[in-house]
């Protein structure tokens, strides 16, 4: 468990204290009372159902939503500033971007480095390079001068995480990155992060509900349903911890139903290259998560 | 050819050139916002907008300020008052938007219709104490040459010019909103700003198009060349470039052929616009089943 409550340190790029929100009109808060803190160079997964407040705290994190109440730092700055800075990378869940724009790849990967820009002064060589330099690290030199509606769903993935990383970023956040990609798609994804961390040393956060997209290459997990809950690696992420977080998607899909965790389920999480999840109920049928874990059982520390 | 009599008559030059004037500048400006109309699918927007005006010009009309002979200070007086009905109807149909119950499809076609009958109430009082002196319905609705004066004129060039220095200013970050509306803010894009940028050029350049295209029509100009230089390239600059020359085409056509068969100015080049557009389309099919899909020039 490493959550801080402690003074920021420098070597902390996120860090999060005593943070809460509520949407107006809401009946309750979409996060309750987070704290935790990322270092530099680390690889954070934050699983969590539909709803659990992942999409918020993403928000949060890119200054996109007001605080209400606590403190949300990255690199020691408010996250406006470090979004203006530059300093977030953002690769976004869907591609809802309009992909009919007459725009070539080398375009989009050049936007955030240019979109700042002074209105009279011209595109610089040193963003056209950069956005180069991007493209390659993420294997996609070849498709610069492709349009941008021309690329299949992996490689538009690649492209928006070479714009994410164009700007040389502290902090990349991916959300939900490997929704609708096969389990081969998801290990290159994997070892493409790997991959980008050690070259930019950039301190990266993954936010899924998909337990195979967190337990691949995490150097710690936090499963966040409202509250936050820390575990030191992907393994500690036990039946009764999984079936807690996906207590309200499990209910909509089985029903309200409470059976005790160690019966109802074995769960095995791998945190390897080849990372998958097997949840078997007591009858032997794979199942998503293990349905019906007793929250008060829970071994893991709240947040 | 009556069109080189009209322009070699000097009286005659004297009551067309305003309109001509007001046509290319329209032609410019409204080519390179349509490319972002299409593209963000705003084109029923801009349809809600230049109806809205309708109701502007009945309060123009009530108050006097129509025809081609007015002043500046008239010429200014209408527009910002047609311009005013435009930008109320634009925040109407985002507020009721923002709202459960009533989609932005829903929020258009109501302030479309609402703004429509007071324009119609209002102009069909003014017509009647004007008489036979009145600009009349055809031209309010398809537009009219003649009815373009030098002062409109001018409103419409400064207009214009301010336009194209704004879409030349906000170049980047409209680009990046229009592209990428859900992420570009997360890259330091402002959230709102394009979207009401945007939303006030539209306005603009519907106001100053309705005179010379008429309110039914004026839309169309804001939509059909960049949907045409869509349909030719798959690269920005030379997209912008297309739909400038289609636009400045379809005038050239659209007022000739107005000028022989003395049909309403407005009609014709929004015509000159839609055959430009088919041919393109069609242009576009013969490309990719010689060349296969995905091979634009």
């Amino acid at each position: 468990m490493n959550q801080s409550t402690a003074p920021s340190l420098h070597d902390h790029t996120l860090e999060y204290r005593g943070v809460s929100f509520a949407y107006p009109g809401a009946d309750a808060p979409a996060l309750s009372s987070i704290s935790f803190a990322v270092h530099a160079g680390e690889r954070l997964g934050i699983l969590g159902p539909n709803g659990g407040g992942k999409s918020t705290l993403l928000k949060l994190t890119l200054g996109l939503l007001d605080l209400q109440a606590g403190e949300v730092r990255v690199c020691g700055r408010s996250p406006r500033e470090a979004r203006r800075e530059g300093l977030v990378g953002y690769v976004p869940q869907r591609v809802d971007a309009e992909l009919a724009f007459p725009l070539s790849v080398r375009q989009v990967v050049t936007m955030p480095l240019v979109v700042n820009l002074a209105p009279w002064k011209r595109v610089p060589g040193e963003a056209l390079r950069r956005a180069d330099e991007a493209l390659s690290m993420v294997g996609a030199s070849e498709l610069a001068e492709r349009p941008i509606g021309a690329l299949s769903g992996g490689q538009l993935q690649r492209v928006m995480i070479a714009r994410a990383i164009a700007p040389r970023p502290k902090l990349l956040l991916l959300d939900e990155p490997t929704v609708g990609i096969d389990v081969a798609g998801q290990r290159r994804f994997a070892e493409l992060l790997q991959s980008l961390r050690q070259r930019l040393g950039v301190t990266i956060v993954v936010v899924s509900h998909d337990i195979r997209t967190i337990a691949a290459g995490c150097d710690r997990v936090a499963c966040l349903a409202r509250t936050l809950h820390f575990h030191d690696s992907p393994s500690g992420l036990s039946p009764q911890v999984l079936g807690e977080v996906f207590r309200h998607d499990i209910a909509e899909v089985f029903g309200d139903v409470h059976v005790d965790g160690h019966a109802a389920a074995t769960c095995h999480v791998d945190a390897g290259e080849h990372a998958h999840h097997h949840c078997c109920d007591h009858h032997g049928h794979e199942q998503g998560a293990a349905p019906g874990a007793d929250p008060k059982e829970t071994p893991h520390a709240n947040a | 050819m009556r069109t080189l009599e009209y322009l070699g008559d000097p009286i005659m030059r004297g009551l067309f050139l305003p309109g001509i004037v007001t046509g290319v500048v329209i032609a410019i400006v409204c080519a390179c916002l349509a490319v972002l109309v299409v593209l963000k699918r705003m084109s029923f927007i801009g349809q809600g907008v230049s109806h809205a005006a309708f109701g502007g010009m009945g309060v123009a009309a009530v108050l006097g300020l129509t025809g081609a002979s007015l002043t500046a200070a008239q010429a200014v007086g209408q527009f910002s008052i047609i311009l005013s009905f435009c930008l109320a109807a634009a925040m109407i149909v985002a507020w009721m938007s923002a709202r459960r119950g009533t989609s932005a499809d829903t929020a258009i076609g109501i302030v479309l219709v609402a703004s429509m009958t007071l324009g119609a109430i209002l102009m069909s009082v003014a017509f009647k104490r004007q008489g036979s002196q009145g600009p009349g319905w055809e031209s309010v609705l398809f537009g009219a040459i003649l009815s373009v004066g030098w002062a409109d004129a001018i409103v419409a060039v400064i207009v214009s010019l301010a336009i194209l220095v704004v879409l030349w200013w906000e170049r980047r970050k409209l680009i990046f909103w229009a592209f990428d509306e859900t992420s570009a803010p997360a890259f330091g894009a402002p959230p709102r700003s394009p979207r009401i940028v945007l939303m006030v050029l539209l306005c603009l350049s519907i106001v100053t198009a309705m005179k010379l295209a008429g309110v039914v029509l004026a839309t169309a100009v804001l939509v059909l060349p960049g949907a045409t230089a869509l349909a030719l390239s798959k690269k920005l600059a030379r997209v912008i470039v297309i739909s400038v020359g289609a636009a400045l085409l379809s005038l050239v056509l659209g007022l000739v052929a107005s000028m022989e068969l003395d049909w309403p100015p407005g009609a014709c080049i929004v015509g000159a616009m839609t055959l430009l557009y088919a041919f393109a389309r069609l242009a576009g099919m013969a490309r990719d089943s010689v060349g296969g899909a995905g091979a634009p020039a």
